[in-house]
């Protein structure tokens, strides 16, 4: 890659520093795999957390059944009885990056399972994001700020968070996309080819496929655009590298059925189409100032600007109007909150309470980023010395996305390349300068040798031929003798520059003491991406670890209560749980569940929290008729696991009684407190979800001790009447009930009993949703 | 969210004279019947530019007299003067959002004009119908249904979260125990449509002007200085995390608990921070990178050695500094240890 884009490829010098440059690139592509193997080595090699679950099996779906029917997949497992159409509602992107990865190991005769690919996937396109990012810098600034921009993303911890090996999730493949496509549009705009320009409509089509995040590219790729044209950097290479992605990725996007028409429907999108008019506005303004005399102009311009306005302002009329017929002005509630910050807390609490969501504070930044968070503004700087049309968009880059991660903590991940990019263009920059420094001024050298000339002049060189050629930008390209010549011109200039650089140092005893204060920025920071990616981002969520004094516990509870299921349970039987753990139970139960954690239907999921919520004999009606054979709940009093359902479970009464309001909160809130002891509420004690938590739980210790709430449990000794305890996994933290039949209840009682029950059950059909 | 306090007995002689007018209004007669009150209240309302009608001693006895069921709900906003200057219970606030609430009703449904009426009640002017409420605390709004004889016990009052929203969730709060649905809320424009027209016709004259500008290349957007002032500007402003700041209405410090005379600037735990502490982080985040171009840029044009010498050395030491106290900070502040992993033969 790097071979092809020397300035002087003759000379042997120059074909040793890319060869270099080569293998520096190669081990950090190596650096970025193993970085994220942390998981692997420290626990296994297996899928982690919800949503990478629900991925893995539509992969599993895919590469089981082609891509057809994938497509057309309407999966009946989940959200019973609902079902839920997938082909229609998943960022395909992911799925069909693993499923082609596994089928072409499979064809090269290397038998992977799926789930090997799905948990490597993400650390293999870490390792391209990175490459991605090299590219991205050299047309920035240079070879050398490329490489060094590539190894601080390789390593930087906010994006790790996301793409451990078994993350399996889309971020792992869509960081790589978005700066690819960035890349591509660079390039495009830097050498006016078109092939790059529908290069980079495709990369954009993939992006689209990956992640919801494409709206970011659509809205800063115009902006740089009108960025540029106000500040009279128009030039045909732009029009080049704009049209097409218009165009081409307009449709291209709404090829993806989760888009369709929202490519053209919503606000996210108009921007880039008024931006798509203005240019060709421009251009004409430039065709017709490039064929009239500067007289005829300066007339010709009055009309032009005339009849421009008119057809901007009647589009612009089209679009308000087409903008204020919509409720929410066309745009969702995310992208609102991203330009008015308060708005989510407002309006939205859905989207303000969920932890993703909230502002980040500073030390968010320093574990996310952490050094280059000092780095970033030396590289806006040196951005702007001299500004270039790629250099200004890095720095817009830079300047939206840090702007957005201030506002939503999970945008910290688009943040995290661009701060890479502005680091390693800062860093580089400082190292040239110091290490030239150095270098003319180390004693015993001679001044004049031509060796000296070495890597720093070729890294000069190449900034300064790309400035030169993006000063004269508003000129025509030229043809390529032309350009032959101008480039020697350019190259006999550069060497006066350099000439002139060289006598531009610094003191040599200082720049020592700089550079070894930067290795050790350097030192510092790979000392801190080494521990987030150890300690802070590893845990699959699925495995637990405790380290105690008698030594390492594992905690595998979750597998063992699904293994379970899968195993001695019908195909076919109902699984209810909080939606939390749906998708872990359709992929490695593959049994149907009630909800999932694609939290489409409210009414749905707050159906089974009332059921949780609701005394026993109630909860089993509710559960009877939505076909429920199995209830599981998560319970971590015993060993002290703090995100189990008891902790969650406000939020089951929250969303109930949001819907069925005879659910109230402070029912089971003693003085506004939750409390799970002697004190509290007759209806928290009867509900199912601590019958079902706290059933035997007494006869562990005697006592009843929780060690997550750290209290005595309020009611020890009770007995189901409507459920039975089918197992219990060996750290109590998955326990799973089986519906009692209706008739075992029955049993033994008289038949007056018979009709009573039988008539309160139809008596009471408020209570249940389902009836 | 407002916060309740109590009410405080000082007050002033209030001018009367709407209470004035309003008693000449009310007919002698004491005895009366539903429809007089419902047409006298109708005339009012229509009086009031919102619907909100002001609510006296003598009105409020006999809205009082009449037989229940009542035709109609009211909703009573308790007011006191004395306490608008109060900012954090935000009365003014309130008091515009419940007249809102009012007009938006009465514009949604016309043809509802009786069944629901909204009245506003001066703390000064009628200390004893808030006695008479037990009402001792502020913001405070109450809904009376028709069947209401006892004005403590019968009648609902709006929690904190129902006005928490502002009118949208007053709506939503008579909504759900009235029946009566209120439509949605009419706010008035930020910018009056003169405004608008006027803005409008001073951006279009300007336009063309600033195109020939444009064209021409020379506007404060040619100057590469302001943005790049403005790009650090942002970066600044956002790793200091002044966004939480402004979404979470943080202080810039605290009083400490312990010794009120003490400022607390830095908050422990990394959930949270105050306004100081992270416009002070952020300048360390800024400084050391400003530094370092400093360096590289500007200083290295300079002829004199020694004046490169000094500099250079004092840029170093700050930016060590600011590192090493960031890097402090944090751990002070989030509590991770976080350490290398060494060969386990060097152990």
């Amino acid at each position: 890659m790097a071979a092809l884009d020397t300035p002087q490829p003759s000379t042997l010098r120059h074909a040793f520093g890319n060869v270099l440059s080569l293998f520096i690139l190669l081990l950090i592509g190596v650096l970025a795999f193993s970085i994220r193997l942390f998981s692997v080595i420290k626990y296994e090699s297996v899928i982690h957390e919800f949503d990478p679950y629900f991925n893995y099996r539509v992969t599993q779906f895919l590469t089981k059944n082609g891509i057809y029917d994938f497509w057309n997949w309407f999966d009946d497992r989940t959200w019973y009885p609902l079902g839920r159409v997938i082909g229609g509602t998943v960022f395909p992107g992911l799925t069909l990056t693993a499923g082609t990865l596994w089928r072409i190991l499979n064809t090269l005769n290397i038998p992977l399972s799926v789930e090997t690919v799905c948990v490597f996937t993400a650390p293999i396109f870490s390792a391209f994001a990175s490459w991605a990012t090299y590219l991205l810098t050299k047309e920035v600034k240079g070879v050398g700020a490329g490489l060094t921009a590539a190894a601080l993303l390789a390593m930087v911890p906010s994006y790790i968070s996301r793409s451990v090996a078994g993350s399996y999730d889309n971020e792992a493949v869509a960081i790589f996309a978005l700066i690819f496509t960035f890349y591509l549009y660079i390039k495009a705009l830097n050498t006016g080819s078109l092939f790059y320009a529908t290069l980079n409509a495709i990369a954009y089509f993939y992006m689209v496929c990956s992640w919801g995040g494409y709206t970011f590219i659509i809205n800063l790729i115009p902006m740089h655009v009108l960025l540029c044209i106000v500040t009279g950097r128009y030039s045909s290479r732009l029009y080049i590298a704009y049209a097409p992605l218009v165009v081409l990725g307009t449709l291209l996007a709404s090829l993806v059925p989760v888009v369709g028409f929202n490519a053209v429907m919503t606000s996210e999108h108009f921007a880039s189409f008024l931006v798509f008019i203005i240019i060709h506005v421009v251009a004409l303004v430039y065709y017709i100032k490039g064929i009239l005399s500067p007289q005829m102009f300066k007339v010709a311009v009055t009309l032009v600007v005339s009849i421009g306005l008119i057809v901007c302002g009647a589009v612009l009329a089209v679009l308000i109007a087409l903008v204020a017929s919509s409720p929410t002005k066309g745009w969702s509630g995310r992208s609102l909150s991203l330009l008015d910050p308060t708005y989510a807390s407002k309006y939205i609490p859905i989207i303000a309470s969920v932890s993703e969501h909230q502002p980040p504070t500073w030390p968010s930044y320093f574990m996310d980023i952490n050094v280059l968070a000092f780095l970033v503004p030396a590289g806006i700087i040196a951005c702007f010395l001299p500004l270039s049309d790629a250099s200004s968009f890095a720095v817009l880059y830079i300047a939206t996305s840090v702007y957005f991660s201030g506002v939503m903590v999970r945008l910290m991940l688009v943040l995290a390349p661009a701060a890479c990019i502005m680091s390693g263009i800062a860093l580089s920059e400082a190292f040239g300068v110091f290490t030239r420094s150095i270098k003319f001024q180390l004693p015993g050298v001679s001044q004049n040798s031509p060796v000296n000339a070495g890597d720093t002049g070729t890294v000069i060189q190449n900034d300064v031929v790309k400035t030169e050629k993006s000063e004269d930008s508003l000129k025509e390209r030229p043809s390529r003798k032309n350009k032959k010549k101008e480039k020697d011109k350019t190259e006999r200039a550069s060497v006066v520059r350099q000439i002139e650089k060289r006598l531009l140092v610094l003191p040599l005893e200082a720049s020592v003491i700089a550079i070894f204060l930067l290795v050790l920025l350097g030192a510092f920071y790979v000392v801190h991406c080494v521990w987030a990616a150890a300690e802070a981002y590893s845990a699959p969520s699925i495995v637990l670890t405790s380290r105690s004094h008698d030594g390492l516990h594992v905690f595998d509870d979750f597998r063992e209560a699904y293994g379970w299921l899968r195993h001695n349970t019908e195909v076919d039987d109902k699984v209810a749980s909080w939606w939390d753990y749906g998708y872990q139970t359709t992929a490695m139960a593959n049994r149907t569940v009630i909800v999932d954690n694609n939290t489409w239907n409210n009414t749905h999921i707050a159906t089974v929290g009332t059921a949780m919520s609701s005394p026993e004999k109630a909860a089993w009606e509710i559960f009877n008729s939505l076909d429920v054979k199995y209830v599981l709940v998560v319970f971590g009093g015993l060993v002290g696991y703090p995100s189990d359902d008891i902790n969650k479970f406000l939020w089951m009464v929250r969303i109930g009684g949001g819907v069925f309001p005879h659910i109230k909160e402070p029912d089971y809130l003693r003085d506004g407190q939750y409390r799970i002891d002697s004190q509290a509420t007759p209806t928290m004690l009867n509900c199912l979800m601590y019958k079902l938590s706290y059933y035997r739980f007494v006869e562990t210790d005697g006592k009843g001790f929780d060690r997550v709430r750290n209290t005595e449990i309020g009611k020890k000794y009770f007995k189901l009447t409507h459920f039975e305890e089918v197992f219990t996994t060996h750290h109590w933290m998955v326990r799973i009930f089986k519906l009692k039949p209706p008739k075992n209840r029955i049993r033994g009682k008289t038949k007056k009993a018979k009709s009573k029950t039988s008539s309160k059950r139809s008596g009471t059909p408020k209570k249940n949703p389902w009836h | 969210m407002a916060i309740f306090t109590t009410l405080t007995n000082a007050n002033s002689a209030v001018p009367l004279i709407l209470l004035l007018i309003l008693n000449l209004l009310t007919p002698l007669a004491s005895s009366l019947s539903s429809d007089s009150v419902v047409s006298e209240l109708s005339a009012l309302q229509s009086q009031s530019s919102t619907g909100v009608i002001h609510l006296t001693d003598p009105l409020l006895r006999r809205i009082l007299s009449l037989p229940t069921p009542r035709p109609f709900h009211f909703l009573l906003f308790f007011d006191a003067q004395s306490l608008h200057s109060k900012a954090e219970l935000s009365l003014p606030t309130l008091k515009s959002e419940f007249a809102l609430v009012s007009s938006s009703f009465y514009t949604n449904n016309p043809d509802q004009k009786g069944l629901i009426f909204f009245f506003e009640i001066e703390f000064q002017e009628s200390q004893s119908s808030f006695a008479l409420f037990g009402v001792n605390s502020l913001p405070h709004i109450r809904l009376f249904p028709p069947s209401a004889t006892d004005l403590k016990k019968d009648s609902i009052p709006m929690d904190a979260s129902d006005f928490s929203r502002l009118a949208e969730s007053m709506a939503e709060f008579i909504e759900s125990r009235s029946r009566l649905s209120v439509g949605p809320v009419h706010r008035p424009p930020i910018v009056s449509k003169k405004q608008i027209a006027f803005i409008a016709i001073a951006i279009l004259i300007w336009t063309p002007f600033f195109l020939k500008k444009l064209i021409a290349g020379n506007t404060v957007l040619h100057d590469k200085n302001i943005w790049m002032a403005g790009a650090i500007f942002v970066y600044f402003f956002s790793v200091s995390g002044a966004m939480f700041n402004i979404i979470r209405k943080m202080p810039m410090f605290l009083l400490d608990r312990n010794d009120p005379s003490k400022l607390v600037f830095f908050y422990q735990g990394s959930g949270m921070q105050l306004g100081a502490e992270g416009f002070a982080v952020g300048f360390l985040y800024t400084i050391v990178g400003l530094l370092l171009a400093f360096v590289t840029h500007v200083l290295i044009r300079v002829k004199n050695r020694t004046v490169q010498r000094v500099t250079m050395i004092i840029v170093l030491l700050v930016s060590f500094l600011a590192v090493k106290q960031v890097v402090f900070l944090d751990n002070w502040k989030t509590g991770y240890g976080i350490h290398a992993y060494w060969p386990s033969s060097w152990q």
